[in-house]
């Protein structure tokens, strides 16, 4: 009877990854972060009017480093990550670095207020209202942020909010002359 | 496939529960009774169920039925259509929009392929290991119809040398391995159905309970590897796939102004008349069109803004005097303004457009 038992076990334990092996290839990707499906293609277009009604084309920033970050007034990490964006752009602004951010599924008042409260207001905020260019940049949710090379490339891509040291590892090496 | 033979399958082990030719006690046959209610009710539910999923897959809308395809990226288990997180609302739209211009359900299931991964289908595809997947029910089916049938087999044949008892026992063991061999899900199971209990001798007893061990163990072993993958999956370095399976495709439509009045569109079925009104007038400034200006007029009007919604369709008058539409928001504008000059143009729009769409409403509020 124990032989029996040990051979159910075997059986199911073979089963169980064989199924799991399928799951890991037939649906890739690392379950918890961000997809890779973006990383290494050039970037998805991003154009439009700012919150500031200016004119926005990621495409007209070939030779900067571009950091979009989605986000939206309705998301709490959001909240936390902005004033980190907004130092980042004052710190590597002259070095050619352009923080981008894009408010999802939002209203302008709502950012605006949030932009206000969070000392961000220098930030240049593209309105994604109905969350078209969210979907077309392939996110997850609130925040994510994509790291743009100086050839238009998505380097880099974070699920949640980024932080000072990912920054430092991830962006400033790109900002390298 | 999975109604039939589940019918199948429930059928067979409610003629295997229910029609024994031996003489039982009292309380066997209540507990009898008892499993073949549960099993019947657990039918009743399993077919409900059934009916229910089959109801919502065929919906109508193309949109619809795509977005329950697809797997919510932001949650756990729920799929496009159904989740309330707001990327889930964003691809909607975006289903929503790519539906709107002509795009076919392949080209827009290939577009959110290419930027979340083939993931983001809830089915796993039919072919190598994913076919396991879809064979996993069947087998556990299959399983579970074996036990029963083994055993009516047994039963019906004349049993030479030892008990019927004895033997529908030994055919109980045997289908339990294969079970538990054969498939996870038949784990589920508890302790198989054990012929002759209450009148069994010590051996039989000895038999019984180590069937019922094997089972016992299988489901255990079954719900810590459930349990383990779900619980490792986030940790596992897989990433084997990534965006090998996609095909390239067209990214966006090309058309970015197509675009944003598709999102615009969105905005005023969610009621946010604000919002869409800021895309048309930004919409506006690239494309002056009548009728953008048209639909910009028809959600100031929602939104209250009627005078600047008057100004609009006077716009597009000047240029084109008996455009229908153009008579239709002026009147509506004027009429939410209550104002009483709103009448003639709505009854120059019924003389210029009687089959209009909104025509109808149009007599209605007329009177």
């Amino acid at each position: 009877m124990p032989g029996i038992a040990l051979l159910a076990l075997l059986g199911v334990v073979a089963l169980g990854l064989a199924l799991t092996a399928t799951v890991r290839e037939g649906t890739g990707h690392d379950g918890g972060s961000a997809g890779t499906s973006t990383v290494g293609r050039p970037a998805p277009p991003l154009a439009g009017h700012t919150l500031a009604g200016e004119p926005f084309d990621l495409a007209a920033q070939h030779g900067r480093v571009v950091l979009v970050n989605l986000f939206a007034s309705w998301c709490g990490p959001c909240r936390d990550e902005l004033p980190l964006l907004a130092a980042a752009q004052r710190r590597w602004s002259d070095r050619g670095l352009r923080v981008v951010g894009v408010d999802v599924r939002d209203s302008p008042e709502a950012v605006r207020v949030l932009l206000a409260e969070t000392g961000s207001t220098e930030l240049t905020v593209l309105p994604d209202p109905a969350g078209a260019t969210a979907v077309d940049w392939g996110a997850r949710g609130v925040p994510e942020t994509f790291l743009v090379d100086r050839d238009g490339r998505v380097t880099q891509r974070v699920a949640g909010p980024v932080t000072a040291g990912w920054l430092d590892q991830r962006l400033a090496p790109l900002l390298a002359p | 496939m999975t109604p039939r033979r589940a019918l199948v399958g429930a059928v067979t082990s409610i003629g295997a529960v229910t029609s024994r030719p031996r003489a039982l006690t009292g309380a066997a046959t209540a507990r009898r009774f008892a499993a073949g209610l549960a099993l019947a009710v657990l039918l009743l539910a399993a077919a409900a169920g059934l009916w229910r999923s089959a109801r919502t897959e065929s919906h109508t809308d193309p949109a619809r039925r795509l977005a329950a395809e697809l797997r919510c990226p932001a949650c756990q288990g729920e799929s496009v259509a159904d989740s309330r997180s707001p990327i889930a609302a964003a691809m909607r739209d975006a289903i929503g929009g790519q539906f709107a211009q002509g795009r076919s359900p392949e080209q827009v299931r290939a577009y959110l392929v290419e930027r979340y991964g083939p993931e983001v289908l809830a089915a796993p595809p039919a072919r190598g290991p994913g076919l396991l997947l879809w064979a996993a029910p069947a087998l556990a089916l299959l399983a579970g119809a074996v036990p029963p049938a083994v055993r009516a087999a047994r039963r019906a044949r004349p049993v030479a040398g030892g008990t019927t008892a004895d033997g529908a026992t030994a055919a109980g063991t045997t289908a339990a391995c294969a079970t538990a061999d054969g498939t996870t899900s038949a784990g589920a199971r508890p302790a198989p159905e054990r012929p002759g209990t209450g009148a069994g001798s010590s051996v039989r007893a000895g038999r019984s309970g180590a069937s019922g061990r094997v089972w016992y163990a299988a489901a255990a072993c079954l719900l810590v590897l459930v349990g383990g993958v779900a619980v490792a999956r986030p940790y596992l370095p897989g990433r084997a796939g990534t965006g090998a399976a996609t095909e390239p495709v067209a990214g966006r439509t090309g058309d970015p102004v197509a675009d944003r009045l598709v999102l615009a569109r969105s905005m005023e079925e969610q009621g946010r008349y604000d919002a869409a009104a800021e895309i048309y007038r930004d919409v506006l400034e690239q494309r002056p069109a009548d009728e953008v200006r048209l639909r910009l007029a028809f959600t100031l009007i929602r939104s209250g803004e009627v005078d600047r919604a008057e100004r609009l369709a006077a716009e597009v008058l000047a240029g084109r005097p008996d455009a229908p539409d153009a008579l239709l928001m002026l009147g509506l504008a004027r009429r939410a303004g209550g104002r009483r000059d709103a009448e003639e143009p709505l009854r120059r729009f019924l003389v210029l457009a009687p089959e209009h769409p909104a025509a109808p409403e149009v007599r209605r509020l007329l009177g």
